[in-house]
């Protein structure tokens, strides 16, 4: 078990004396390799909070963490008794907000600033950072320039670039296709899916799209208000929870194939999760 | 990081929170005067306790004010150590020989290890420094354990003593009185006290409605950056940034990386600002109506009267003493 949660609580402080509760009583567990989770949850449920204790940015106000066999909690912490960077050599973390992380005069220098600071000799990483840009779908063109006047989408990429650089055994994003067009974000979870198919590493995704989960998730966990409510199948999810009262809503496939029942009173064998699979199963309904 | 207090408003109840800003601020200006003038000690002891009276009667958690001046006690401390090492009027107070001996320094480097490896364990860490500095010269001056291969004399006047003590003080009554400003007053009464206070500058053409603009909004960012500036460690920590630990070389490349995401950020969002301000129709220079008018109260004709009598009373006693 490489992140293992073990009754986390956590509290943010306020400037009143009860603070703002953001997990509470978390247990769960995420294996190093072959996942693919998405997280979802509505706004202030404590998605973010959650990823930033798998890699021991955040520490838990009581219970703990165990990271790859470190065991993360507040009194060793605090007296410094464990050091972080290797769990966080790990376990990579992208931040919602590129501007939070670029800081170099180019992308190649920001993209190889997280390996180096791991150690990795120059001329290795930036192998790596050649390698990586394409991944992202950029090119090499892009190494020389200042990462402060890209677009938005391509500030993103760079900053995902960033940490891929960094080769995580379990990839974490948080909300890494917000402010992409349509064509982008599909390209890069479908770089996300291979990063986890080829390599088979453990990705973690933060999103809004319930396509996206419906499509890709082999596991789903949901928050709500600072309380995990559900862990496993995305399509136990949404065909037998009441999702409505977490406030997601059913993925367009779904909704799809119910109104094909209803409407034209078809009904699939199979439960398909993508376009291309629901053509397939329509076509042996239909034939 | 978060601990910083000056430049928070922290919601409350007492009179302070109740007055209104012009008299706070007007009153603020007077009594900062008033701890420069002061030059005895009785009426140095004076202000300390009206400090006090001040603080208790607003119902402020001294806790609050005592962290905000924590940033502080490096720069007071260090100043009050010039004043004792370079100010040479008055009486000789202490005329210490240092003896340095072989034996003296060893038991000087055991005091240094004493307090290196328990310094983690100590809650006031400033101060157990400061009493480690103070017992380490105290012991090379008392002590005469075996031949000094060297000696040198600690000379301390009773000027230095006792600017050093004002400093020190003066500083302290400022950052206090300042910091009692923020915690009381909102951002925004605090805008529409400052405009009003430096409204006769006009005559000057002076725009001081946007002065008072500038600096309000100077304040309400204080704790929103020091936000970001959170979340940017965070964002960095990830990428192996260790912000704890790490060569000299290593700390500069931590800093930049965390100053280079301030500077862009703070660059948009005042760009943002500026947008959303005038979208909602913001007009430098053009007059506005306002939603909160400014009430004057007895209570605040009260505390003009009383700062004014302690400007009053302080420079008197220093023209007739």
């Amino acid at each position: 078990m490489a992140i293992k949660f073990n009754r986390v609580d956590f509290k943010y402080k306020g400037d009143d004396k009860k603070g703002y509760l953001a997990l509470s009583n978390i247990s769960l567990s995420i294996q190093g390799e072959g996942e693919f989770i998405t997280l979802i949850g509505e706004t202030g449920s404590g998605k973010t909070t959650l990823v930033q204790h798998m890699n021991a940015l955040l520490v838990a106000n009581s219970g703990s963490v165990d990271i790859y066999g470190i065991k993360v909690e507040k009194q060793a912490v605090k007296k410094k008794k464990i050091r972080l960077n290797p769990i966080r050599k790990k376990v990579g973390l992208v931040f919602q907000f590129p501007e939070y992380q670029l800081f170099e005069e180019t992308v190649l220098k920001d993209i190889t600033f997280g390996p180096k600071n791991f150690g990795v000799p120059e001329a290795e990483a930036i192998e790596t950072a050649q390698r990586v840009i394409r991944i992202v779908g950029l090119d090499e063109s892009y190494l020389d320039r200042s990462p402060f006047n890209l677009s938005g989408g391509e500030k993103k990429r760079v900053s995902i670039a960033g940490i891929l650089a960094m080769e995580p055994d379990i990839l974490i994003l948080d909300e890494p296709t917000s402010g992409l067009d349509p064509m982008g974000r599909n390209a890069l979870l479908k770089v996300f899916y291979d990063i986890h198919e080829k390599l088979n590493k453990t990705v973690i995704i933060i999103t809004h799209d319930m396509n996206t989960v419906y499509e890709y998730a082999k596991r789903v966990l949901v928050m709500r208000d600072s309380y995990l409510v559900y862990d496993g199948d995305p399509v136990d999810l949404f065909t037998t929870k009441n999702i409505e009262n977490w406030n997601l809503d059913v993925p367009d496939i779904l909704n799809l194939m119910h109104r094909m029942e209803q409407d034209l009173g078809i009904t699939l064998t199979s439960r398909p999760r993508s376009a291309a699979a629901l053509t397939n199963a329509l076509e042996e309904v239909l034939r | 990081m978060k601990n910083i207090v000056i430049g928070r408003f922290v919601p409350g109840k007492g009179f302070l929170y109740r007055m209104d800003p012009r008299t706070k601020i007007i009153s603020l200006v007077l009594l900062m005067a008033s701890a420069f003038v002061i030059r005895n000690f009785t009426a140095m002891f004076m202000a300390i306790g009206f400090m006090a009276l001040l603080l208790v009667a607003g119902r402020i958690n001294i806790f609050r004010v005592l962290s905000g001046l924590r940033p502080l006690m490096y720069l007071l401390a260090f100043t009050f150590i010039f004043q004792l090492l370079f100010n040479t009027q008055g009486d000789l107070v202490v005329a210490w020989t240092l003896h340095y001996s072989p034996l003296n320094i060893l038991m000087v480097t055991a005091l240094v290890m004493l307090w290196f490896f328990t310094k983690r364990h100590v809650k006031f860490k400033f101060f157990f420094f400061l009493a480690t500095l103070v017992g380490a010269v105290a012991l090379v001056a008392n002590l005469r354990l075996g031949p000094a291969f060297a000696t040198g004399t600690l000379d301390i006047y009773e000027s230095a003593l006792t600017t050093g003590f004002f400093i020190v003080m003066r500083l302290m009554i400022i950052v206090t009185l300042s910091t009692v400003l923020t915690l009381t007053t909102k951002p925004t009464d605090l805008n529409l006290g400052l405009e009003s206070v430096m409204s006769p500058l006009k005559v000057f053409r002076i725009r001081t409605e946007e002065m008072a603009m500038i600096i309000s909004i100077s304040l309400r960012y204080i704790p929103t950056l020091l936000d970001e500036a959170n979340k940017i460690m965070l964002a960095q920590a990830s990428r192996g940034v260790d912000f704890s630990e790490g060569k000299f070389k290593a700390k500069i490349m931590q800093i930049v990386s965390l100053l280079v995401p301030m500077f862009i950020i703070s660059f948009k969002r005042s760009d943002e600002l500026a947008n959303a301000m005038e979208a909602r129709s913001f007009v430098p220079g053009q007059p506005r109506t306002r939603l909160h008018q400014l009430t004057w109260g007895l209570a605040d004709t009260a505390a003009l009267v009383v700062s004014l009598l302690a400007l009053t009373a302080v420079i008197t006693t220093r023209v007739v003493m």
